[in-house]
């Protein structure tokens, strides 16, 4: 991005035309994309992806073998971002307390007083979160869907915008807990991170070697972009994108596809089409268009449906993988004409 | 044979023992025994080798069937040493063709599975018996031991296979790695090519080393036990020892003989003396019918009474119990079947067969019904099964291939737009022209439909419903035709706007796409 020099011009300060406002949200939005791609180097549409959760206030679980730099994009993302962040590392002997809050007995003012568990944050990191038990892992429930802690009765709300981003290992099975259905169905997206190809490696292994902490990438020198308020006016503008009727049709009938398709045993949820409309939305802005396009939607179809629907268990004895079987589906479902 | 010459001692032995005294026969002419017999095997082998080498398999057969005549030599040189007479290497390979000559058919076919064979074989080898004199005098040696026999050659089947296995597996465990995932390769990709009889080859040779070594050892065994047999039958060690006693006291005996004679001849004549008179004791009188004569006739039991007596008594408890049985039992006694004769049998057994036959003559309609049925039930039950999971077979049982080969059939309706050149106009530029004004929409439309069409039919593009315009786009640019790709992806900006976008296109815009259209594809329909 040339204009990148600019971007903290925020949107929503400027009580311009709606056309302007759109306008400067994807300058800045591309901007953002641009600062993380110096941080995360490769893994362009991990960016995208998580960039697209961002705005449309979604939640993003990253799955990805060790190394690949799940943490490090989070990292980065925290650090253009103004607002509060913090990191729970998920471990075996982690307590709901532990995340939500608890109340403690203040000796000095004798009463209970309560302490605010690291949820009250815009920015949740929830790392390796497969490695905390079920009951741990349920405490997260309520804050991503209604954005609340019930803390001693209590309904507490969480800063907005809030977002979790979940990081999980694949390969482990040893101490893990896989995470249950309805928190899966919570996470708007789950992406994969895959392996760098060769340029990409050479030049992060180029980049890691000169630093002075010569085993990781630094993410000191990024700038911060944006403040919280700019990421809700990021998401009111990608919330007001025009959404024609067959665009919304077709979202509609990718969702409900999974319900009856052979191959899947199990299909994606209603929060799925709604999961789908946001994320074409936020796709859209970022792609710096000023309308959603079915490829919007086919763009964030993969990462909004893998981790909704199950593989039915013939199809997992063959061998076939969740993202197989629905790029089949998708290659199959008629997207929208005239 | 002189006894007393034997290289063993003599003695009973239980079998074990004498299966142990074998070994160590074996062992004491081990050199021997194996150098003669590598001589006569292993050529034997080379030659069954060179003759058959097509058919390794065969080769090993043949030579296996051979063993007993190789195991004539072993006998014969154990034979001989046992009484200190050990032949040199030479004399026994000389004496061998003598050695082949008996009953050397029996040995290889009929006799070759016998499990007593090295038990066997002195009989018919060192005492030259055969036919039924031969099977009596096995009878007499079988009495014991056999078991023993029987034993050793199961055990030297099994220790035969073990040292050639070894032998095997120590080759292959010597063998450079890359070679043996060459060798396993070569096997998996051609089996049959010829150059692996050289390795069946080889292993027949492993196998004819294991036998050296075996060999010996299970004749010297069968012929340990054999010795043991006819050390117990004919009291070989007594004999022995009364030999002994006449060396020991060889001078001493005969004048003792001497002397003992002297002494006993007065008495002897006293004796023939007294033999002359009317025998003390006279031989009773042929009695015609013995015991059974009566006798006792004055008496007033009579020998008869008593005999009458006597059987009445033992015809009554508790010496015969008789008892009464009633049972029911079939009219017809099978015995009596029997007894009609069997030639009548047989003519009712085929009589009965042939109403079979018959019988079933006339249930071959039933039959022909009854398989008509199940294979009408098979192919039903295939119909059913494809019925039911054609879902699954057209999603993943058909080809990629053939769904592509499908796909690029031009389908006429395509993203629910008419798309075969047919439907479309055949100045599509005009008609665009014309209709832009009034509905841009339609107007525009038809120009995406034509480009599409275009894309099918002349770029053979395989386009399916599932294709946003976007991925149409990347397959136009994939055909590397930068006029084409600039015109479509300028024709679906206009599209998306106008279509998502509810924008309608500039009309600076409408002069511009005609005139590309005109200049990409000129002004008639598509072939």
């Amino acid at each position: 991005m040339s204009d990148q020099e600019q971007p903290s011009a925020t949107p929503a300060a400027s009580g311009s035309s709606p056309e302007v406002q759109r306008q400067r949200a994807i300058q800045l939005a591309q901007a953002l994309r641009h600062e993380l791609q110096k941080a995360v180097i490769g893994q362009r549409e991990v960016i995208d992806d998580v960039l697209t959760a961002l705005i449309a206030g979604g939640h993003v679980l990253v799955e990805g073998v060790p190394g690949l730099g799940k943490t490090l994009l989070v990292r980065a993302l925290a650090r253009c971002f103004g607002g509060e962040f913090s990191r729970i590392q998920f471990t075996p002997d982690l307590m709901p307390s532990d995340v939500t809050g608890h109340a403690v007995y203040d000796l000095a003012s004798e009463q209970f007083k309560l302490r605010k568990g690291p949820v009250f944050t815009h920015l949740l990191l929830a790392d390796e979160i497969n490695r905390a038990p079920a009951k741990t892992q349920a405490a997260l429930l309520e804050v991503m869907q209604e954005r609340q802690v019930t803390l001693e009765g209590r309904a507490l709300p969480v800063p907005q915008p809030f977002m979790v981003l979940a990081t999980q290992n694949p390969i482990e099975q040893e101490g893990t807990y896989p995470l249950p259905e309805a928190e899966l169905d919570r996470f708007m997206l789950k992406l994969r991170m895959d392996y760098p190809d060769a340029g990409e490696e050479l030049e992060m292994v180029r980049q890691v070697t000169r630093s002075a902490r010569a085993d990781m990438l630094e993410v000191t020198p990024l700038r911060t972009l944006l403040q919280a308020k700019d990421v809700l006016a990021l998401q009111k503008i990608a919330s007001d994108l025009p959404f024609d009727e067959q665009v919304l049709d077709y979202a509609v009938r990718l969702g409900r596809a999974t319900r009856n398709w052979p191959g899947l045993s199990l299909g994606a949820g209603p929060r799925a089409s709604l999961a789908l409309v946001r994320g074409a939305r936020a796709r859209a802005l970022l792609r710096g268009g000023e309308f959603v396009i079915p490829d919007d939607v086919k763009g964030c179809a993969l990462a909004v449906l893998r981790h909704r629907v199950r593989l039915s268990p013939e199809l997992e004895i063959e061998g076939l993988s969740v993202d197989q079987v629905l790029l089949q589906l998708l290659e199959q479902v008629p997207a929208p004409r005239l | 044979m002189r006894l007393t010459d034997a290289s063993v001692a003599i003695r009973p032995r239980s079998a074990w023992e004498a299966l142990d005294l074998g070994v160590l026969l074996a062992r004491r002419h081990a050199g021997l025994l194996m150098a003669s017999w590598a001589l006569i095997s292993l050529p034997v082998l080379a030659l069954l080798t060179a003759l058959l080498w097509e058919y390794p398999s065969w080769a090993m057969f043949v030579f296996w069937l051979l063993k007993p005549a190789f195991e004539r030599l072993p006998l014969y040189i154990l034979s001989r040493a046992l009484f200190g007479d050990t032949p040199t290497l030479g004399q026994a390979l000389r004496a061998f063709p003598r050695l082949l000559k008996p009953q050397l058919i029996a040995s290889l076919t009929w006799r070759r599975l016998s499990p007593t064979r090295s038990f066997d074989l002195p009989v018919l080898q060192l005492e030259g018996l055969s036919g039924a004199a031969r099977n009596q005098r096995l009878v007499v040696l079988g009495q014991r031991d056999t078991g023993a026999a029987s034993w050793l050659t199961i055990v030297g089947v099994h220790l035969e296979m073990a040292l050639w296995l070894g032998l095997v597996t120590a080759l292959y465990m010597v063998l450079p790695q890359q070679m043996s995932i060459d060798l396993d390769w070569q096997k998996l990709i051609s089996p049959d090519a010829g150059n692996w009889l050289w390795l069946d080859h080889l292993s027949n040779l492993l196998y004819a080393l294991a036998l050296i070594v075996w060999e010996p050892v299970y004749v010297a065994c069968g012929f340990s036990l054999y010795l043991n047999r006819r050390t117990a039958l004919e009291a070989w060690d007594i004999e022995l020892v009364f030999r002994r006693i006449r060396q020991r006291l060889g001078g001493v005996a005969y004048a003792l003989l001497v002397g003992l004679g002297l002494l006993l001849v007065q008495p002897m004549e006293r004796s023939w003396a007294q033999d002359t008179p009317a025998a003390i004791c006279p031989l009773p009188e042929a009695d015609p019918l013995g015991p059974d004569a009566d006798r006792l006739q004055q008496q007033t039991l009579t020998s008869k009474a008593s005999r009458a007596a006597i059987g009445q008594l033992l015809d009554a408890p508790p010496f015969e119990n008789r008892q009464t049985v009633t049972r029911w039992r079939f009219g017809d006694d099978p015995q009596k079947d029997v007894d009609r004769g069997d030639v009548e049998s047989l003519g009712q057994l085929l009589r009965g067969l042939f109403h079979l036959a018959e019988f079933w003559k006339s249930i071959d309609g039933i039959a022909l019904f009854f398989e008509v049925l199940l294979w009408a039930a098979l192919f039903g039950l295939i119909g059913l099964l494809l019925w039911r999971y054609r879902e699954w077979l057209t999603l993943f049982a058909t080809g990629r291939e053939k769904r592509q080969r499908v796909a690029r059939e031009r389908p006429a309706v395509l993203f629910g737009l008419q798309v075969t050149p047919e439907s479309l106009p055949d100045d599509i530029a005009g008609s665009v022209e014309r209709l832009w004004d009034e509905q841009p929409r339609e107007a525009l439309g038809l120009l995406y439909r034509a480009l599409l069409s275009r894309l099918l039919g002349e770029f053979r593009l395989p386009l399916k419903s599932a294709h946003t315009e976007g991925e149409v786009l990347q397959l136009v640019e994939e055909l590397y035709q930068d006029d084409l790709s600039a015109y479509a992806s300028r024709l679906t900006r206009h599209w998306q706007n106008l279509a998502y976008g509810h924008r309608p296109p500039p009309l600076s815009s409408r002069d511009e796409l005609c005139q590309g259209w005109r200049q990409l594809f000129g002004h008639g329909v598509p072939r």
